[in-house]
């Protein structure tokens, strides 16, 4: 009862403090960005510890009373390093150059699950990519193409063109093969669901009948759905050694996302517009037909010759590939952001309306996205924040990647000659295409593909400051996180296409997806600090929990009443429902010391069970350890020009849960007749399976010359992964075909550079820089099964190889005589990129980012399929000089040798291309008056050009999505596009 | 330092204390298999519904990957073409076109195998829990062990068919301790045992069943039925072990029926139905991509008015692929609900013929076989009455009756006749046996 008494009386005090008259102290000045001298208008200027603050003008000017002689004011925006001046009554006026968030040292990076630390005292290397990396140069379509060559130490391979994105990402190589291999995804403490939910197209493609048992469904990632633009930071965690504090659901590494949120200050709105238009990236062109070719390719089709001239004589032979992929679609993208607050409630609000049409007529992209982020200060003792969005997203995919069925766009373009004639006639109908079993155009205006989304993220944190003194501070944070969707795919194939004709007789295969993931967690943060202010403590307990449910359910009607589309207007309905529920609970420990920056070190361990694991009810734990050594800060260090000098060193363990169902044998249903029957599964269950594991130890050397003019932060890494789930080949005479079991041991080594610079910074010219360089090598060191191939098609057309001793991405093939030998690796060489930003004259800025992928093998079949087809664009040419024409060349090498298939896949990309002019503030204030706080023009572009010598459309490819690690594979994808905008935004 | 910790107090603690408390130590659930049920749920004390799913499901596997099984057989056997835009090994590797050799790890060798041995897994499964439950009655349970032996034995006999030369495994009940490989004289004496074993359960299984076969089985799913359909089975295994005069008494205990009703039999069934399969063999007339084309050789060789030419139907374009041509469609199936016969009367009267032939009564056989010439329009058998000449004619007619039937490869192989087979493009090879599967080897 005592303690009321105190608090009240201060609450009195508080009040009573703004009507004390002594003292105060006026300052006023302007803030300009370091970087190019102009002003910064509404940077938030706030006396600390008061609620008293204020905005700068569209000049950047300010005025602020302080309540008291001395004090201390802080300056924050939005992009900016936030600077806090000590204020004494001599201070009248005071002029701030506020930095921009360039090299990134002054950001924070994560190390526990409720506790940061500044970089410059982390001991990994966390790539972190923010606002002006990943939507400052141009507008990304997704979540998931706005990192796509950003991130060192990330191989991020784009599976295809189609609109709504896909992506496979590897972080610091391959780390599981058939468990989960793609990372965990946090936003804002909130768990956020990423599955690739195929919309059953196989019914149609029969894709996954011959060959692999892939369905090659060419689905999107869900991580998709989140608007880029709402981003300001993101956090990569590539390994184990930084996400140990993750535990079993860390193995492929970690993404954490970092949304926008308010500061105190003026409300800011903030509109901009883009328009732009797509087209296709590279189209590899068609075959020049001549009469003799007709009558070659088509031996015993003499009649074909007279068709072919009859339609070159009246002009109407077609590029088809042009016909097909040569649309040009509008883009547009509208946001508003409206951000602001006061001292105790800060708010953020981000819409966004995106309408996007892809290179093939009828697909696209749609999305609406709606955040609200709230921070409020409930009292000294209390505050939360909250985010909250919600996201409806419609991608229209059309019909591409590999089918066994000739009903893809481009496997049945493969095999389609410029003199048939596939327009609709007048009569509304559309010939039967004689040379494949689908006429893609009647497929591409009739069918339907669509990913149809729905979906609310919510994430609540409370933070309790439960006891504080001048040397300790204890608080308790209260987390949950929500994340729900309902994915409905729709895929429509009428009655009258060319192959339902002659099949199905109109399919209509409709997907209902429900995903619910919530995840709670609570932590007691305890900092103490001893020894005068040298010694710092911080230490971490808590325990987490985390539900996953998903429900699929896939229906297939077949034999459609007309052009009926609903599931019952069909005399035959099949129905697949798959349920994935997950139950996680862990417990987390970690103890941070920090001696006067100069020595950080930190230990944690993670216990973790699961209803994944065979036992779920045993603790698997997850230790980790890391050492940071700030050289520079030590002081003996007199060496001035260099101000950072950090040795470094982790690790980590994490976990990968084997997948969904592995413990199990049960029965699959097959009916007759009629009547209900059950079958043994194809997948024997393995109830003594375990989790892989990942250990990872990493070390690295960060040095800062010149005040942090240039840092480099050179990085080397051991990942293994023990345990390694593997699908087991078992003898099919057991009346299975595979088990799951954990017998393999796979290494990766890894080097990682980045080199962040201002190599220019004077008045009216600002360069900023960031190279970074990469390189992974990877190699199975333990199989305790026989060697395997996987992913691809077998041996004739190459396909990847597990072999213990060789390259996890090795990829082999038949050749000659030779048998079957190593032809590639999927795996690159090294990569870099080169992200440059320019500030001219103040207004006006330039930048763009090139990525080099250098090596790395693709398996092009794509090509293949068209030399098969007989329609190649190089068909009949001879690049090699022997008198055998390309297509002979590479056909007779089918069943021979796979090596015509297996090519070089190095690419040299300009990613992203953007140049803005920011109008001065003066103009703006002159033609509106002060209304317009900031106006921007812009031209961006996104794939500009491609340097390759890769056949096929893009070296960027994946038939087979984005899990495991068959991406490279390339068998008649989307084409990628290219992407041009016009901007235009306004700031209020 | 005491001071410091102590500055810690009990609040946090207590705080922590109760995140433990709380949180974790409630246990995690053991969540079942939220998707299907599991096979340990039938071995012991197993119901009647338990085990008629068993039966269902085990009928139901029976037909996967049939058309791949068909292909191979029809494809070696110069039955037909399989044209495929996607895969270029039918015409390659099944042609031995070239260098192309017959592959020991890919889809045309594995699939079928692993489609039988599944099938083969259910039934020994239905066998354990049939034989572990006491919720049955003794004649309910021997109607479930005839069954259950009776498709066994024609599971492994279809892959005897493809693995002539390595043989089979017989014994696959432990997935941990697989029997050996058995050479085929063995195996096909053990699967005439199995079905000789099932005949005497099936004779115990009183007057019904305790479960429904699909209308496949219309005629044979009772006891006395299904027991004519096991001996037919059995009549089909006696002349592949050439045992002629077995065979003979084999074929009175079943469904033959020396008239021209070739279609009485046993038959794999097709619907649209949930958790079902369409006839996977079907595909509509002047189909292009994914077609099968009859041999030229069905068509050239042909006797005037022979009805089996409906088996095949004029495209309106010839098809061609990878220097391969036809004019004609597979046409055998109508629908894509069409029935695929397991074991028809028209074979069993070819059997009765062939059996007759070999063991000297030549006159019988020559009725026998002008059933057939005389069912599908052509005239009486006017050739030489010798065995050598009856033999051909039998093939000849055993070709065109069982057309796409899986029999023309098997009837040439067990005959040696495979050289007669036509070579379409030279340095095609004729294939005698399928490779043991790569798996295999290793086990």
């Amino acid at each position: 009862m005592k303690k009321h008494y105190t608090l009240k009386l201060l609450a009195l005090l508080c009040w009573l403090l703004p009507f004390i008259v002594q003292g105060q102290t006026t300052v006023s000045g302007k803030v300009t960005d370091s970087g190019s001298g102009s002003a910064l208008p509404g940077v938030a200027v706030v006396v600390v510890g008061t609620t008293t603050g204020t905005s700068t003008d569209v000049n950047g000017n300010y005025s602020i009373t302080l309540p008291s002689e001395n004090g201390r004011i802080t300056f924050s925006f939005l992009g900016y390093v936030s600077q806090t001046v000590s204020i004494t009554p001599a201070v009248t006026e005071l002029n701030i150059r506020l930095v921009q968030k360039a090299t990134s040292l002054n950001e924070v990076v994560v190390t526990g699950l409720a506790t940061t630390v500044k970089r410059t005292n982390a001991a990994n290397a966390v790539s972190t990519i923010n606002t002006r990396e990943i939507t400052g140069i141009t507008t990304p379509q997704t979540m998931d193409a706005a990192i796509s060559g950003k991130l060192v130490g990330a191989n991020v391979v784009q599976n295809s063109g189609a609109p709504g994105g896909g992506i496979a990402m590897k972080l610091r190589g391959v780390t599981s093969i058939f468990g989960n291999a793609q990372p965990l995804y946090v936003i804002d403490g909130i768990i956020v669901d990423n599955s690739s939910i195929s919309g059953g197209l196989n019914v149609v493609t029969a894709a996954a009948n011959q060959g692999n048992a892939s369905n090659q469904d060419n689905a999107s990632n869900r991580i998709a759905d989140i608007n880029p633009d709402d981003i300001e930071t993101i956090e990569v965690l590539k390994g184990a050694s930084a996400a140990a504090i993750y535990g079993s659901l860390a193995a492929a590494g970690v993404v954490i996302i970092t949304t926008k949120r308010g500061t105190v200050g003026k409300t800011l709105v903030d509109v901009s517009q883009d328009v732009g238009f797509t087209e296709a990236a590279h189209l590899l062109g068609m075959r020049n037909f001549t009469e003799e070719r007709v009558a070659s390719t088509y031996l015993d089709r003499p009649e074909l010759v007279e068709q072919f001239i009859e339609a070159r004589d009246a002009g109407r032979l077609i590029d088809y590939e042009d016909e097909l992929y040569g649309n040009k679609g509008m883009l547009y993208n509208t946001r508003l952001n409206i951000s602001g607050g006061n001292e105790k409630t800060q708010f953020y609000v981000g819409g966004l309306v995106q309408d996007e049409e892809g290179i093939i007529e009828r697909t696209g992209y749609e999305k609406k996205s709606l955040r609200f982020n709230l921070d409020h200060e409930l009292s000294k003792r209390f505050n939360f924040s909250l985010s909250t969005n919600y996201i409806n997203s419609i991608a229209k995919r059309g019909l591409t990647n590999n089918d066994n069925a000739g009903v893809s766009f481009g496997v049945a373009l493969s095999s389609t000659p410029s003199f048939v004639d596939l327009f609709r006639d007048d009569s509304g109908l559309y010939p039967d295409n004689p040379f494949a079993a689908s006429n893609f155009l009647q497929t591409r205006d009739l069918m339907t593909n669509e990913e149809n989304t729905d979906r609310f993220l919510g994430g609540f944190t409370l933070n309790t400051n439960l006891y504080t003194t001048d040397l300790s501070s204890t608080k308790l944070v209260l987390r949950a996180g929500l994340d729900f969707y309902n994915l409905k795919t729709i895929a429509i194939f009428p009655r009258i296409l060319q192959f339902e004709q002659n099949g199905n007789q109109g399919t209509s295969i409709q997907g209902n997806n429900y995903n619910l993931n919530t995840n709670f967690a609570a932590f007691v943060v305890n900092n103490l600090s001893v020894a005068d202010n040298t010694l710092d403590f911080t230490t971490t307990i808590g325990a987490t929990r985390e539900n996953f449910n998903q429900d699929q359910v896939l229906t297939i009607a077949t034999q459609l009443i007309g052009s009926q589309t609903n599931l019952d207007q069909s005399s035959a309905v099949t129905v697949d429902q798959t349920q994935l529920p997950v139950r996680n609970k862990g417990l987390f420990f970690q103890e941070e010391v920090n001696f006067s920056d100069r020595i950080i070190a930190t230990a944690g361990l993670r216990l973790d069970k699961s209803s994944n694991n065979a036992d779920v009810n045993e603790f698997v734990a997850f230790p980790k350890f890391s050492l940071a050594l700030n050289l520079a800060n030590f002081g003996f260090w007199t060496q001035e020009s260099i101000n950072m000098l950090k040795l470094r060193a982790a690790y980590g363990e994490a976990g990968g849960f084997p997948p969904f169902g592995s413990k199990y044998t049960s029965f699959s249903p097959f009916n007759i007749g009629g009547n209900p029957g059950i079958i043994v599964p194809l997948q024997r269950g393995n109830a003594d399976i375990k989790q892989e594991r990942q250990k990872e130890f990493e070390t690295g050397v960060d040095i800062g010359i010149l005040g942090d003019k240039a840092v480099l932060e050179a990085t080397y890494y051991v990942k293994t992964v023990s345990d390694l789930i593997l699908v087991q080949n078992v003898p099919s005479s057991t009346g299975f075909t595979t088990r799951i079991v954990n017998a393999g041991e796979l290494r990766n080594r890894g080097v990682e550079l980045a080199l962040s610079s201002t190599p220019f910074d004077v008045a009216g010219f600002k360069w900023d820089s960031r190279i970074s360089y990469w390189v992974n090598n990877s190699e199975i060191t333990e199989l305790n099964v026989p060697a395997f191939p996987l992913g691809g098609f077998g041996n004739t057309l190459g396909t990847f190889f597990i072999e213990e001793g060789k390259s996890a991405t090795q990829i082999k093939g038949i050749k000659g005589d030779e048998g079957v030998v190593v032809l590639g690796d999927a795996a690159p060489d090294f990569q870099m990129n080169f992200h440059n930003f320019f500030t001219i004259k103040q207004n006006l800025t330039f930048s763009f980012l090139l990525h080099w992928k250098e090596g790395g093998d693709n398996i092009n079949l794509t090509q293949l399929l068209t030399d098969l087809g007989g329609t190649s664009f190089d068909y009949d040419d001879d690049d090699d000089g022997d008198g055998i024409p390309n297509a002979k060349e590479r056909t007779d090498a089918l069943g021979v040798t796979a090596e015509p298939f297996v090519q070089d896949a190095s690419y040299l990309r300009l990613r992203e291309i953007g140049l803005y002019y920011t109008l001065p503030t003066s103009l703006l204030e002159g033609v509106f008056s002060g209304i317009v706080r900031q106006a921007k023009i812009g031209v961006s572009a996104n794939n500009l050009f491609t340097i390759t010598d890769y056949d096929s459309y893009d070296p960027e490819v994946s038939n087979f999505g984005g899990n495991g690690l068959s991406t490279g594979v390339d068998v008649t994808p989307f084409p990628s596009s290219k992407r041009y905008f016009l901007h235009l935004s306004i700031g209020f | 330092m005491k001071r410091y910790i102590s500055t810690l107090k009990f609040k946090p603690v207590m705080a922590f204390l109760a995140i433990i408390l709380m949180l974790p130590a409630c246990e995690i659930d053991d969540i079942p298999d939220p998707n299907n049920p599991t096979v340990e749920s039938v071995l012991v004390n197993a119901t009647v519904d338990d085990l008629n799913n068993l039966v269902v499901g085990t009928e139901a596997g029976m037909r996967t990957f049939l058309a791949t099984y068909y292909d191979d057989m029809g494809v070696i056997g110069r039955e037909h073409y399989r044209f495929s835009s996607a895969d270029p090994r039918f015409t390659a590797d099944l042609l031995g076109k070239g260098s192309s050799v017959l592959d020991d790890n890919t889809f045309y060798t594995t699939n079928p195998w692993a489609g039988r041995y599944r099938v083969v897994k259910n039934t020994n499964i239905l066998i354990a829990s049939a034989n572990n439950t006491t919720l049955i009655s003794d004649e309910e349970r021997e109607g479930y062990l005839g069954f259950a032996e009776t498709i066994k034995a024609h599971q492994l006999l279809l892959n005897l068919t493809m693995m002539y030369e390595p043989g089979i495994r017989l014994d696959v009940d432990d997935p941990d301790n697989l029997g050996p490989f058995v050479e085929r004289e063995a195996a096909l004496d053990s699967i005439a045992l199995l079905l000789d074993e099932g005949a005497g359960h099936i004779a115990a299984a009183g007057e019904e069943f305790p479960f429904t076969l699909s209308e496949g089985f219309e005629g044979f799913n009772d006891p006395a039925g299904f027991l004519q359909f096991n001996r037919a089975l059995a009549a089909r295994v006696a002349v592949y072990r050439e045992e002629f005069g077995e065979a003979l008494t084999l074929l009175e205990g079943s469904f033959l029926d020396l008239s021209t009703d070739f279609n009485k039999g046993v038959y794999y069934t097709f619907s649209a139905s949930s958790g079902d399969l369409l006839n996977p063999v079907f595909v509509a007339p002047n189909s292009s991509g994914e077609i099968r084309i009859a041999h030229p050789s069905y068509i050239s060789d042909i006797a005037p008015n022979d009805d089996r030419i409906s088996k095949v139907l004029l495209r309106d374009e010839a098809a061609s692929l990878d220097n391969l041509t036809g004019k004609y469609d597979v046409a055998v199936y109508k629908s894509n609900t069409d029935p695929i016969p397991i074991i028809r009367n028209e074979e069993l009267i070819l059997i009765y013929a062939e059996a007759n032939i070999q063991t000297g009564n030549t006159l019988e056989a020559v009725k026998a076989l002008n059933i057939i010439r005389q069912g599908h329009g052509v005239g009486p058998y006017v050739g030489l009455v010798t065995k050598e000449a009856l033999i051909d004619e039998m093939l000849y007619q055993r070709r065109y009756s069982l057309y796409f039937e899986g029999h023309r490869w098997v009837d040439l192989r067990r005959y040696n006749r495979l050289d007669e087979l036509p070579i379409d493009r030279p340095g095609d090879d004729v294939w005698t046996s399928f490779p043991k599967p790569f798996i295999e080897q290793a086990f």
